[in-house]
């Protein structure tokens, strides 16, 4: 399904989404984020990309798994399955949109996570494509994307200026746009043209170059025992930015709270964890597989570009850029990419 | 709506053998499960254990998969979850979700000898392999189980051992000289080679600290052993069990899910991250 929206009617399809919770991203505290858009509220698409990434409405910081407390001695568990609305993102770019995917390969294969599913099943992504890139770091056309790219993503939108072209991409995308029949027009000649050339425009600007992502696989294999990690490392803070702002990254922790110690109850608790971390692997005996910062680096990069090839055929990155831009030491993936494939 | 993977089973402690004392002790545990919802499992494969509270520890099934009524856990005192189990008592209750990971493929094994190889606590997750081939003895050639501790009271299953004599040759030692030791005084690798079993339609299975598992390798491959020859399991941090979490990872394996068991050759092309 293809339409065009004009600009002042957006807010119409948003107020007949009233069903949902939409979110969109919002400008607050120098940032874009996605923010809840209360109906009669009008959202801005004028962003550049949000900090945090689309996973977070699947894959939040935090997520209860469930309750446990001791009844007559017995243990009872109480899980805490989400139940969301269903709930419409505007404004995701692209890259949030591919991440989506692998991420769904990795809460799907071999056991399937009922926590994640519980909120992608009710989810609808809107994208937007990036007429301009939207940071000099982005290389999204580089691991094999586009600013315009539909992987992911349920509806994409194109900024014509007064207007968008909105293209219905799944069933989901479709009933959303559905609801909205009375905001939107038919598309009218010339209409794709302008499309077309948007999205060709879209696609000269230059992006951080990757070289030739077959190779990169070999490369790293090749550097494994390298000095070069610890060497491009050797600055790193550890901070794990880098992770917790990527759409693709899933790492992640299990631990027990305890609510109350005389009567023993609690909660078990998932919440983001990182590769970065040098406890992230750290046996008990102290032993950790990963004990520096070089081989910590190593595995972020591998995971990315070699582990998930060799597993999934595909990079587990889309190249939104923010591990590079928001790194508060200037850790730059594409510069290791770069040196170990030279 | 699939399975809750991450909603433990509630487990019951039947049974306490402490099986040695110290600093790092280990416990054997006996746990049923009350509700009657149970799980089958393989020889090799872990359950994620927890005590409510504490959190979750992998543990690797230390009984047979023919022993249908309680699963057996030999648990060092290590950590915060592990310290729980220490401190628990018979009737306790536990959470228990699994089995998970891949298995030792005993069916291929019909007709060789088996050589297993353990030390210390690293006895536990290839127990359930020798009490499978003893139950099933007729499928195979000779049995020999080489196992050391630190001293003679840190020796695990001391009971089922004079038992395992009837069906398998037992080499036991101990690390340190002892008044009274009829076994073999030193490290394990160094009794295999003192006892140097036949590398011929044989398979080696070792487990134990990792120091043990290198110089055992190295050992098995001086007497002739192929890397086709020798398995191990091995273990690395988990959370989930189900490769999500992302940290059990040695190379595009996650431990939970494509481990625990390897072939020393499969294990050789991985990285050497665990």
């Amino acid at each position: 399904m293809e339409k065009i929206l004009n600009q002042e009617k957006l807010r119409e399809w948003v107020d007949m989404l009233d069903d949902c919770e939409v979110y969109a991203p919002a400008f607050a505290d120098s940032v874009w984020n996605f923010a809840r858009i209360e109906a009669g509220t009008d959202i801005d698409l004028s962003h550049t990309n949000t900090i945090g990434s689309v996973k977070e409405f699947v894959f939040p910081q935090r997520e209860v798994f469930f309750r446990f407390e001791k009844k007559d001695g017995v243990p009872v568990l109480t899980p805490t399955l989400p139940d969301p609305k269903p709930t419409v993102v505007f404004g995701v770019r692209p890259c949030d949109g591919r991440g989506m995917p692998r991420n769904d390969t990795v809460f799907n294969k071999e056991f399937v996570d009922p926590y994640y599913w519980a909120r992608r099943d009710k989810l609808t992504l809107i994208g937007l494509a990036c007429n301009l890139p939207h940071s000099p770091n982005c290389f999204c056309q580089s691991v094999g994307g586009s600013p315009h790219s539909e992987d992911g993503l349920d509806v994409l939108m194109t900024d014509l200026g007064d207007r968008f072209h909105v293209k219905g991409i799944t069933v989901k995308g479709v009933e959303a746009m559905e609801r909205g029949r009375d905001a939107f027009d038919a598309v009218r000649d010339g209409d794709q043209a302008e499309v077309e050339k948007v999205h060709d425009t879209s696609r000269s600007f230059p992006q951080r170059p990757l070289g030739n992502l077959d190779a990169i696989p070999e490369a790293i294999r090749e550097n494994f025992d390298s000095p070069l990690w610890a060497d491009m490392a050797q600055h790193c803070i550890g901070c794990g930015i880098c992770t917790f702002l990527c759409p693709t990254c899933h790492c992640f922790d299990i631990n027990d709270e305890v609510i109350s110690p005389t009567t023993g109850e609690g909660e078990r608790v998932r919440t983001w964890d990182n590769c970065q971390f040098p406890d992230f692997t750290m046996h008990t005996s102290g032993h950790n597989p990963r004990a520096d910062l070089g081989s910590r680096l190593r595995q972020r990069v591998s995971h990315k570009f070699l582990y998930f090839v060799e597993n999934h055929k595909t990079q587990q990155c889309t190249g939104c850029g923010r591990c590079i831009t928001e790194c508060p030491v200037g850790i730059d993936i594409v510069a290791v990419l770069e040196r170990v494939s030279q | 709506m699939t399975d809750n993977l991450y909603l433990p089973k509630i487990g019951r402690i039947v049974g306490i053998d402490e099986e040695t004392q110290g600093a790092r002790a280990i416990k054997t545990f006996k746990v049923e499960f009350p509700n009657d919802d149970g799980f089958e499992h393989d020889c090799g494969q872990c359950a994620m254990l927890s005590m409510f509270g504490k959190g979750e520890s992998m543990i690797s099934i230390a009984s047979s998969p023919l022993v249908k009524e309680y699963k057996q856990f030999s648990i060092m005192k290590m950590g915060r979850v592990t310290s729980a189990f220490h401190a628990a008592k018979i009737g306790d209750f536990i959470g228990i979700r699994g089995p998970y990971g891949n298995q030792f493929p005993l069916n291929d094994w019909k007709g060789r000898d088996l050589v297993f190889i353990g030390g210390g606590v690293g006895l536990a997750p290839i127990w359930p392999v020798i009490q499978t081939a003893v139950a099933r003895r007729g499928d195979f050639g000779k049995i020999t189980v080489f196992y050391g501790a630190r001293t003679s009271s840190d020796i695990m299953y001391e009971a089922d051992f004079e038992k395992l004599k009837a069906s398998a040759e037992v080499q036991l030692s101990v690390d340190a000289p002892e008044e009274g030791w009829p076994g073999y005084t030193g490290f394990v690798p160094a009794n295999l080679m003192d006892k140097a079993p036949s590398p011929d339609n044989a398979i080696a299975i070792t487990c134990g600290p990792p120091i043990m598992i290198k110089f055992v390798i190295q050992n098995l491959q001086a007497l002739g052993f192929a890397d086709e020859q020798i398995y191990t399991t091995i273990e690395n941090k988990m959370k989930c069990g189900v490769g999500k979490c992302g940290r059990c990872n040695v190379g595009k394996d996650y431990v939970c899910v494509k481990g625990p068991v390897y072939s020393w050759a499969e294990l050789k092309s991985l990285p050497q991250e665990y």
